[in-house]
């Protein structure tokens, strides 16, 4: 079996991806991971429900982190998915024969090992199998403090999970890393690819302008939905911001480590600065969150109002589009 | 700070509501979120202690420390209070 290190992560498709490059000796951290992956973005889709609730999400979609870090980086990356889930496990068990960690999709809701309480239908949820005794696999899964194990048949049906994001049995895994890495190459290229995205896609439901949108139905809920659909609507905004609902504002402060790292790769000190602003949004992301829990748990204090959380937004929106444009503008 | 989880205890209690409980006999280990927490915490009050943390003591329970490990207890929160202040 592998010797394969397990770290526990903040996000579990970063966490994977920076324990998977740890086993191939590459240094390279949770925050790097993200930003590499140009993992961080906004988009709020009304028109598209999960349980019949708008999606808002705080990233970008799942798989697109492996992908990039792959380019960015020149990993050999291979991913495969399966109609049929005994091939998938036979291909999953090959390579752990042949001493290579493999990253899986799943459906959280079907791993035991997760506490029944943060278990909810996503089936985007990565983690690492590392080994095989008998009908148990051994896991790293990053969300976890320690590594754990699965049986056969638990796995099985986690990773043909159905319903929105079914991961069709998918698996990946490095099969060759360079000795070298371009990392400053590539943290520029994400870099101006967020910002881009963040404060200069004109489609009025993504980045900084996704933010107001969200902002401006958000302060009408109340009235356009009623009290009880209205708060609903204000838990499934920050549910989606929070990583399972403790991390504050999540992914703003991961990136903001990764601008903090890139002081360092790129040998420029403004990117400490631009980190030092994206922490300082993280905060008021933080809380707006905290003014929307105490809305849904009705313990309003003064000034809390669903168009007090819209303006906070807003605030939100103008501070991330004016970094993201002073980052464009600082790498030219 | 001897008493450092008796005081974060009693300011969680203020800060989410939490009626009937004596801080100086709560389990500092028992879990703090979730269906076992000793003062009935969800994930939604977990972002309140969160911005509560950080306004009474500085300290930033950031993206690299996970949340998941400090809200552990009221034993590890206060021991990340400690390190961190």
């Amino acid at each position: 079996m592998v010797e394969f290190c397990h770290e526990q992560t903040a996000h579990c498709e970063s966490g994977v991806l920076a324990n998977l490059l740890k086993f191939h000796g590459l240094d390279i951290s949770e925050p790097m991971a993200f930003g590499l992956g140009q993992g961080l973005f906004f988009a709020y889709a009304p028109f598209i429900r999960l349980n019949k609730l708008p999606l808002i999400t705080y990233r970008a979609t799942p798989g697109r982190l492996l992908k990039q870090v792959a380019r960015g980086l020149g990993l050999d990356l291979r991913m495969r998915q399966f109609k049929d889930p005994h091939k998938a496990m036979l291909a999953l068990d090959e390579l752990l024969e042949r001493g290579i960690p493999v990253g899986l999709q799943t459906g959280i809701f079907w791993l035991p090992y997760i506490p029944r309480a943060y278990r909810f239908h996503f089936n985007a949820h990565n983690l690492v199998v590392y080994g095989r005794a008998g009908d148990e696999y051994k896991i790293s899964d990053p969300v976890m403090p320690f590594a754990t194990t699965i049986s056969q048949a638990d796995l099985q049906v986690a990773r043909f999970a159905q319903g929105a994001l079914a991961p069709k049995g998918k698996l990946y895994f490095f099969a060759k890393v360079p000795a070298t890495l371009p990392l400053a190459e590539a943290a520029c290229t994400s870099l101006r690819y967020v910002a881009k995205q963040m404060s200069g896609v004109p489609f009025f439901l993504i980045g900084t302008r996704g933010m107001r949108f969200l902002a401006g139905r958000l302060g009408k809920w109340p009235a356009r939905l009623g009290d009880r659909n209205a708060l609903l609507h204000l838990g499934q905004v920050i549910r989606m911001q929070e990583e399972i609902g403790t991390g504050g504002a999540g992914f703003r402060l991961l990136y903001a480590a990764f601008l903090q790292e890139c002081q360092g790769v790129l040998d420029d000190p403004c990117m400490g600065e631009f980190s030092a602003r994206l922490t300082e949004i993280g905060d008021k992301w933080r809380l707006f969150a905290a003014m929307a829990a105490r809305i849904c748990k009705e313990r309003r204090r003064d000034g809390d109002s669903f168009v007090s959380c819209a303006r906070l937004i807003c605030t939100c929106a103008d501070r991330e589009e004016q970094l993201f444009k002073d980052i464009l503008r600082h790498l030219g | 700070m001897k008493n450092l989880e008796q005081e974060v205890c009693r300011q969680i209690c203020d800060v989410c509501r939490v009626k009937g409980i004596d801080c100086t006999v709560v389990d500092k280990g028992a879990p703090l979120i979730g269906p076992e927490s000793v003062l009935g915490l969800d994930s939604l009050d977990a972002m309140e202690i969160v911005v509560m943390i950080q306004t009474e003591y500085g300290v930033r329970i950031g993206s690299e420390e996970t949340s998941r490990e400090i809200l552990v207890s009221l034993a590890t929160l206060a021991e990340y209070i400690r390190e961190n202040s």
